[in-house]
């Protein structure tokens, strides 16, 4: 399942990004299905991210469209130009791997100097070049250290200025920032972004962390046992999650099953709510259905208000700016609510509360168990 | 605190000394003999003279012979560096099922009986014309000598990431220019040490040698065979000393390119 829409193309010098369009891509290895039938339109200048867990097809789909892998069906257009075939030395793509790949033997401007090296540019203008891609990532004046004595960080900094010396059209990054700790990798993310608006290429970055995902790209593919199984903009991708799959992967989610009468979901609780009609990202026929909704978009309420969900609470974890509540419903489902933590100092465990669930934040999807 | 000596260790290390030692020993006893002032060979050596080694380098019979054999092995040390490389290269990156198969056949020359190979080149040799001839030596010499290149650019090559090649792809590389100039320059001193050992393994190689051998060009070992039936002087063991000092300066060399390697891969 395909979302068409219209991705929100950037404005900011469109014409500097490589338009990419997939269509009906597969791979398989033998009788192994790694990818099936993907296909999606990348606007020039987009930033997109392949989420995914391990084994869903993201990085097979990436190096597809870096030539490293050959596909078995489907074509793959960069500005209208077929390179379903092409090998990658002929693609022009910018490329930051996972474990930066930088080469051991070469300083860090000989790195980045690489690519224009191999586009036959005299070495001058090429110390030039790579001495002012090593700005664009803050790494002015290391052009004579060794790659060994930078950290990964830095090393990832270099690899991403190998990558975009010679302005490429499409810059593909497999995992750049798994190999990282949080902090750098968070201060990573927005420097990819910095260097997204700025230079207004096309990225498509693969990642499992669908955090990073939300965070950094205009719109995320979600994969699953290759095949994509929603492709929208990061906000509507968390706030309105195309399937069952899309609603579990990404952020945390309850999933409380119920019974749909085509008018109101019956929860095992008895408690029944009428969602509204937005609420359903695909038609739900009635019977066994789920009732999602976002633990953060929960409101506290004291216990016996009307229209609230009655529960116990079981446990209250503290995490900083939010406290998330562990509670159970009157028939024992577990439903989780995360609230600011200002507000929620005299919560305890066995504490009897209500949550407010506004229709807005309501969706079903069809099936029994999660 | 350790036990301040295990006896099961202690006999080990004795162990271990003893092999060393009969290893040893042979050489140590040859090597004197080239500076004894006799005219046969005799332990403890007799007096002191240099005459031996000017007798080597004198004779235009030796020098002939030294630089055959030379020539040889500075020819096999190239040809199976460059054949050992492009075989690693099959074998570690792209051998998938045939690769047990393929490391079988190179191996084969370890364990094959240098005799029994010696009498089969010699019969395909004869019949090709390429007995007696520089490229039927470098051959055999290469053959010989594959195994162990191809054991030490293995070491080397196994610990390159192969991603290295895709990252010099991506900036625009051909496959081939990916391998000259990411890969290659890492394995470098292992594939310069796998010659060396070819080198070496060829210029004494006296088995193959013996066989191949004409009469009107030989080999450094084939005319020290012929030294020892007819004369056996202390040229002999003052040509040993030669030998001995260039395969320790080979295994020297050798051995600080694998520093070389291994400082570049940390």
């Amino acid at each position: 399942m395909i979302a068409e829409a219209a991705s929100p193309a950037r404005t900011s010098d469109s014409a500097t990004g490589a338009r990419v369009s997939i269509r009906g891509l597969g791979k398989s290895y033998g009788s192994v299905t790694a990818v099936t039938d993907v296909s999606m339109d990348i606007e020039s200048g987009e930033f997109v991210a392949l989420l995914g867990p391990s084994g869903s097809g993201k990085t097979t789909v990436l190096m597809m469209l870096a030539g490293f892998e050959l596909p078995t069906g489907g074509e793959i257009l960069i500005d209208g130009r077929d390179c379903t075939r092409l090998p990658p030395q002929k693609r022009d793509i910018g490329m930051v791997f996972q474990h930066y790949s930088l080469f051991p033997h070469m300083n860090v401007r000989d790195n980045v100097a690489f690519p224009l090296k191999m586009r036959g540019i005299g070495a001058a203008e090429r110390r030039r070049r790579a001495d002012a891609a090593l700005e664009v990532v803050r790494l002015g004046g290391y052009g004579d250290r060794s790659p060994k004595q930078l950290s990964g960080g830095q090393q990832q900094r270099v690899a991403l200025a190998r990558a975009i010396v010679y302005e490429p059209k499409l810059l593909l990054m497999d995992e750049p920032l798994s190999a990282l700790d949080k902090n750098l990798r968070e201060e990573m993310q927005l420097e990819i972004k910095r260097l997204h608006s700025e230079l207004g290429i096309t990225i498509v970055f693969v990642t499992h962390d669908q955090g990073e995902a939300l965070t950094m790209a205009d719109r995320v593919a979600v994969l699953r046992d290759g095949k994509i199984q929603q492709l929208s903009p990061s906000r509507e991708l968390y706030e309105r999650p195309a399937n069952l799959f899309a609603a579990s992967f990404v952020g945390e989610m309850n999933l409380i099953p119920g019974q749909w009468d085509g008018a109101t979901i019956t929860l095992a609780s008895g408690d029944s709510l009428v969602p509204p009609p937005q609420a359903f990202p695909q038609p739900v026929a009635p019977g066994a259905a789920l009732l999602a909704f976002r633990p953060e978009r929960l409101a506290l309420a004291p216990a016996g208000t009307p229209g609230a969900l009655p529960a116990t609470v079981r446990e209250v974890v503290y995490a900083g700016a939010d406290t998330l509540i562990i509670a159970a419903m009157p028939d024992g489902t577990e439903i989780r609510a995360r609230v600011p933590s200002a507000g929620s100092r005299d919560i305890a465990g066995g504490t009897a509360i209500a949550l407010v669930c506004p229709p807005d934040a309501m969706l079903v999807y069809a099936g029994g168990a999660a | 605190m350790k036990p301040a000596l295990d006896p099961a260790k202690l006999l080990m290390n004795a162990y271990v000394a003893l092999i060393l030692a009969f290893l040893i020993l042979p050489i140590l006893i040859i090597l004197p003999m080239a500076f004894s002032d006799t005219d046969y060979l005799t332990f403890p050596p007799q007096g002191f003279t240099l005459h031996w080694f000017g007798d080597y380098f004198g004779n235009s019979r030796w020098m002939k012979a030294t630089g055959f054999s030379l020539k040889i092995a500075a020819l096999t040390a190239v040809i199976t560096a460059a054949i050992a490389t492009a075989a690693t290269y099959a074998l570690v990156r792209g051998a998938g099922r045939l690769g047990a198969l393929f490391q079988g056949f190179l191996i084969m020359p370890i364990v094959v009986p240098h005799i029994a190979l010696a009498v089969a080149l010699y019969l395909f040799f004869q019949r090709t014309g390429l007995a007696n001839t520089v490229a039927g030596y470098v051959m055999a010499h290469s053959v010989i000598a594959m195994p162990f290149a191809v054991f030490t650019i293995a070491a080397a090559m196994s610990a390159v990431d192969p991603t290295l090649e895709d990252a010099a792809m991506s900036c625009g590389a051909s496959r081939f220019s990916a391998f000259r100039l990411v890969t290659l320059p890492l394995i470098l001193p292992n594939v310069l040490s796998g010659g060396l050992f070819a080198f070496i393994l060829s210029f004494d190689e006296p088995v193959i040698t013996f066989f191949l051998a004409g009469i009107r060009q030989k080999t450094l070992p084939r005319m020290m065979f012929d030294n020892i039936e007819q004369s056996l002087t202390p040229t002999i063991p003052a040509i040993a000393v030669l030998l001995t000092a260039m395969a320790v300066l080979v295994l020297v060399a050798a051995g600080l390119l694998r520093r070389v390697e291994a400082r570049r891969r940390s």
